[in-house]
Order: C-alpha cells, then structure tokens, then sequence
C-alpha cells in the first residue's frame, strides 16, 4: 500500500550521491514491504474495533476508494476523463437495492449482480469513446451522469422515483456464517467494504503491472504510436471504460448496504461524479494507493469543513485543492509524494533470470 | 391550435435560453478550442448576485448591467489565471480546472446565499392576464422579451465576428493561435476577451432563465440541466458556428417542448435522457454538427 517502494525506478543509480538503491525482491525491499503490509493491517484492525460512527466514516473511505479506483481504470490510466461515474455508483446501488427489496436476493449475492449490470452498462456508455476522444467524451459522460437521477424517477415504481427507496435493516442481516449478530451490522458492513476494497486494488495492481496496463498507458499517452505497436485500441477502451463501471458499480452497491435507503436527488448526482474525480486527481491519477488518499480527502475534508460554515464549504474547498494540486503536483499526492521519496531512495526491477539456452540481450 | 402554439411559445422560450449559452459555449470553443464545463456556473453565481442586489431594492434593470460586467470580469479572470497556465500542459488539465470552477462556484454560492430556493423578480410583468393573444395562444411578454434580447445577442455577435476588428483577431486566433500570434495579434489577450464575453452572454442568459423557467425559482441546481441542453445544442450545430447554435438551440428548446407536450406515452420528463442521446449520436455521426467546419489532425 505504500507507493515509494512499488514506483518504478526512473534514474539509473548514479555513481555520486545518487539516491539509495533498492532492488526488487531483494532482502531490503521485502522487509520494507513486510512493514507496510503490517502497518495496513494494524490501521485495519484499529478500524475494526472504533465507535460506530468512526467505523461508519472508515466504511464510508473505504467504499470510495473503491469507486475512486474504478474511476482510475478509466480516467487515470486509459485517460477517459469520466465526469459521470456517479451514474454508475447509483446504477451499482440501485441493482443492490432494488435486488434486495423487490426480489429479496441475500444483499452478498447483489455484489456481483451490481458488477455485471455496472459492466454491461459501462461496455455500452464506452462505445462512444471508439470515435469520440477527450472534451467530447467527458461531455459524454456528463450528460449520462445528470441524466441518471432523470432515469431513476422514471422507473418509479422499480426504485421509489423521487421519495428514494429504503432497505429494510432486517433485509441486511448479516449471514450467519459471518458470526455478527443484526445489531453488529455496521461491523459486518465495515469487513466487508475493507476485503472488498483488498481485492480490488489487488485485481488493479495486477491489471496495471500487466501487459493490459501498459497498453492502457500506452494508448493514454500516444494513440497513433499505440496502435501502431500493435495494440487493438477499440477494444482496449471500451473493455476499460466497462471495467471501470464495473468496480464503481461494486462500490455503489457497497454503498447501499451501508447507507439503507437511496436517494438519487441525494447520492448520485453529477456533484458526486465530479467529487469522484476530485478524489481520485487529488489522490493521484494513475497511481495505485492515490485512491485510497482521495477517498480520505472526500469523505473527510466534508466533515472537517462542515465546521467552518454550512455544507458547501467543502466544495469550495475542494475546487481550490484540486486547482492548487493541477498546478502544483499534477501527479496528485501520491504521485508527487512518490517523486519526492524518489530523490532518496529508488526500487530497481529485478535482475530477470537469464533463460536456458538463449542469450540475454 | 391554441395548445400547439403556446408549446411551440414556451419551446421558443426555452430555446432562447440553450441559445444564449449555447453562443456562451461557442465563443470560448471558438478561441480556445476547449468547452467550459463552467459556463452554467458562472452564470448561476451572477445570478444570485443578481437576486442579492435585487433583495437590496434595486430594480432588476439596473441590476443587469453591473452583473453582466462582473460576468465578464469573472470569466476574463478564469481565463488568465486558471485556465492559462495549464492551457499549453493537455486538453484533459484544462477540463479539470474547469470542473474545479464549476465545484467551486456552486459550493460557494450555497456557502454565501445558502441552499434554499430563491425567489427571482420578474422582469416584465408576468401574472396571469399579461399577455397577447396569438390565434388563441397566449404569448406571455416576459416570452417575447426573452426573443428579443436572444435576438439581439445574435446580432450583436454576428456583427462582432464579421464587422469588427476584434471579431477578425478572435476568428484567427480560433483558426491558427501560431499563424495569428505571427501576424502580430495578441493571442492572449484575445482569449481573455472570449473568455469574459462568453461568461458575459451567460450572465444575461441566468437573470433570464429563471423567471422563465418553472417553478421559477432560484437553486444551486438550477444551471445542471440548462448547460446539458445547451452543450447538445451546441454540438448540434457545431461547436464553432454562430449559426448552429441558434438552431441547435431552438430545435432542442421547441423539439423538448413537443416531445414533453404530445409524446405523452413515454410518461414523465425524459429531457434530459434525450440530450444524452442527442450528444452521443451527434458525436457518433457528424461530430462536426450540422454547420460546424471540420477539423483536421496531422498525425
């Protein structure tokens, strides 16, 4: 979870007081990741035992870190700027709530429903991205996100249309299994959103190290060269922008497990995608853990700002971050944290292991 | 008869208003090459102050000059300090900025005015019984004066793009900022004029708008749908062309108006699901819009 070390290395050890080396795998780097992976643990379990309303906040980060990293697939490595992925957090929400309430599916079961509706979705919404780039497309998904709240009062009598739609708490019981009894919900919620939110950064710093990650890089930073390396560009984008729903739909679910009842006036409208946004530049595009920092700055500079005036200082405040941050750290936190870190110390690849019986090149 | 043409009225109405900030859009895109996500945002903050100065006692004429200035100082100032800086960096940079100014602007004016609804003044009288009748219609004043000051605006930005001086720098800066800064223009300088003229149209459209529009209140949502409509009218009708946004406008505003009026079968308000629509198959088929100039890419 902690970037510096997992950054690739940019300059090459110099012979002068260069920056300290450390190599991938090596004895050094193992005992820096050991140290991080307990620190996360401890910051989780630390989590696990707070009052609820400080649960309900980490729950609250942890849900839109993982939307953040959904928005991430798209925007920050495919570089798809998404300002409606609002809609997909609702769209995600919805299927839960609906599932739940209408067709009493067990609330588990609802997660991957909401991934496979949010990925259908997101495979039609990325169609347009074939032909349509940049400004166009953001405009694209600006108007899918103000036109989701339109979409959900039709359906009314599907989603409750304007009055929102309430889940009954019997309806989120805990399964047995899980060992949490109906009054320790937001406990069995909290777990859930923190392994939910593991795996899917796992599945994302798969995806990104990968081949599929550096063909998204590779079409985000030059199309033409892309393509004529040999990468399918179509159909990299649009499985990107389908996937990227597809995490952010899983948030939104998580979300309306968490939240009870849903409102689309309320949580879903193009202010929510463009705080996503905010987030996720804040946090750092196209870096692995600016997420989770983003998600930190949206559910927390809210509540610290509700105390300067009424609720829409932090939207104020969060336009003038946002700005300070494009001009001052384009990379975001993360992204200029890691830059800094890297005038210290550098993580080198390691040394790949020489194949029988060819010659390394 | 009568219902045909007060929805074709209120179609006009609404039009008139996708039409202003649709030129809004299209006088940034023209120089700058850029949509400002913010367009509505401006508008709406000139808006409230216009609302404030009105609960002070000022008439709401005398209130219109002062705020459309402040548009245009508004949007000159975004243009230089925000927008600039990160214009030569990438297109997706200068969306975030502006995105950071929609946020902003929004949350401030919620910040200083609070997030109750506002009552606007009426402009023009507007009750129940002032009106023309037109073959049985009723043609409400505040209608007309919405027509006349689109009107004029479209006028008044013909004449500057094909008359004037200005409107000749601005047009060879949209086509070639390179070729125009050889030529001795002030390129910078020019995007900041399009800038604050272009928040300045939007000025005008926001006083307008809400006194025409129902409920007829003011709220910190009240420019989400109005930008939505008035981008796909501007793609519609290109985003470069004077021409095409008054089409784009009018045929969004009056084809609203009649799939709202007659398609009732469809049930309920699916405005701005159509706008989606509308953009992505403009964008699909003829991203250039009906009257926009196409543009070429060197690879």
């Amino acid at each position: 979870m902690l970037e510096p070390k997992t950054t690739p290395a940019q300059a090459p050890a110099s012979t002068k007081r260069g920056p300290r080396v450390i190599r991938r795998g090596g004895r050094e780097h193992t005992v820096l990741l050991g140290i991080g992976a307990v620190l996360a643990v401890l910051v989780i379990l630390w989590g696990g035992q707070l009052d609820p309303f400080n649960q309900g906040q980490l729950t609250r980060v942890a849900i839109f870190a993982i939307a953040i990293v959904g928005l991430n697939i798209a925007t920050g490595y495919i570089g798809l700027l998404s300002v409606g992925h609002s809609a997909f957090f609702g769209l995600g929400a919805y299927t839960t709530g609906v599932l739940v309430v209408k067709y009493e599916w067990d609330p588990l079961m609802t997660i991957p429903a909401a991934l496979v509706v949010c990925l259908v979705v997101g495979l039609l919404v990325g169609l347009p991205a074939l032909r349509i780039r940049g400004l166009y497309l953001a405009m694209v998904t600006l108007a899918f996100g103000v036109a989701f709240p339109e979409i959900v009062a039709h359906f009314d009598d599907l989603t409750g249309g304007a009055e929102g739609m309430t889940i009954r708490r019997q309806q989120l019981r805990p399964p047995e299994w899980s060992g949490f009894t109906l009054g320790e919900r937001s406990q069995w919620v909290y777990w859930l959103c923190v392994v939910v939110l593991l795996i899917v950064m796992w599945i994302a710093h798969n995806m990104v190290r990968g081949r599929y990650g550096m063909a998204m890089i590779a079409v985000r930073e030059n199309e033409i060269a892309a393509a004529s390396s040999g990468i399918n560009i179509a159909v990299m984008k649009v499985t990107a922008f389908g996937v990227s729903g597809a995490v952010t739909g899983v948030a939104g679910s998580l979300f309306a497990m968490y939240i009870g009842s849903l409102f689309a006036e309320g949580s879903f409208t193009l202010l929510a995608g463009i705080t996503l946004l905010i987030g996720l530049v804040i946090g750092g595009e196209a870096t692995r853990s600016g997420p989770l920092v983003g998600a930190l700055a949206v559910v927390f500079v809210p509540y610290y700002a509700a105390e300067l005036g009424q609720g829409q200082v932090a939207a104020v405040l969060f336009a003038v971050v946002l700005i300070f941050v494009i001009f001052v750290a384009p990379a975001g936190i993360v992204g200029g944290i890691a830059k800094a870190v890297r005038k210290v110390v550098v993580v080198t690849p390691r040394i790949p292991r020489k194949p029988e019986g060819t010659q390394q090149s | 008869m009568d219902i045909f043409l007060s929805r074709l009225f209120s179609g006009m109405t609404a039009g008139s208003i996708y039409v202003l900030i649709a030129l809004a859009l299209v006088v940034v895109f023209r120089s700058s090459s850029t949509i400002n996500f913010a367009q509505g945002e401006f508008a709406l903050f000139t808006t409230y102050v216009a609302w404030w100065l009105t609960e002070r006692g000022l008439n709401i004429w005398v209130a219109i000059p002062p705020i459309i200035v402040l548009g245009f100082v508004m949007g000159a100032l975004a243009e230089r300090f925000l927008i600039r800086p990160v214009r030569k960096r990438d297109e997706t940079a200068i969306l975030i900025v502006a995105l950071g100014l929609f946020t902003g602007l929004n949350g401030l004016d919620g910040w200083i005015w609070g997030s109750d609804e506002k009552v606007f003044p009426a402009m023009f009288p507007s009750g129940e019984d002032d009106y023309v009748s037109v073959l049985g219609a009723r043609l409400h004043y505040d209608s007309i004066l919405v027509w006349i000051f689109a009107a004029a605006v479209v006028i008044g930005l013909t004449v500057l793009f094909k008359r004037t001086s200005l409107g000749l720098e601005m047009r060879a800066v949209a086509t070639n900022p390179e070729s125009a800064a050889l030529c001795g223009i002030k390129v910078g300088r020019i995007l900041t004029i399009s800038w604050g003229l272009s928040a300045a149209i939007g000025s005008l459209a926001g006083v307008m708008l809400v006194p025409t529009i129902p409920p007829g209140q003011l709220n910190l949502a009240s420019m989400f749908q109005v930008l939505i409509f008035a981008s796909a009218a501007a793609l519609l009708g290109g985003l470069d062309s004077v021409k095409g946004a008054v089409v784009g406008g009018m045929v969004m505003g009056i084809g609203l108006a009649m799939i709202n009026g007659y398609a009732t079968f469809i049930g309920g308000s699916f405005s701005l699901t159509f706008a989606l629509i509308l953009i992505v198959v403009v964008l699909v088929v003829r991203p250039t819009g009906l009257y926009g100039t196409r543009r070429l890419e060197r690879v």
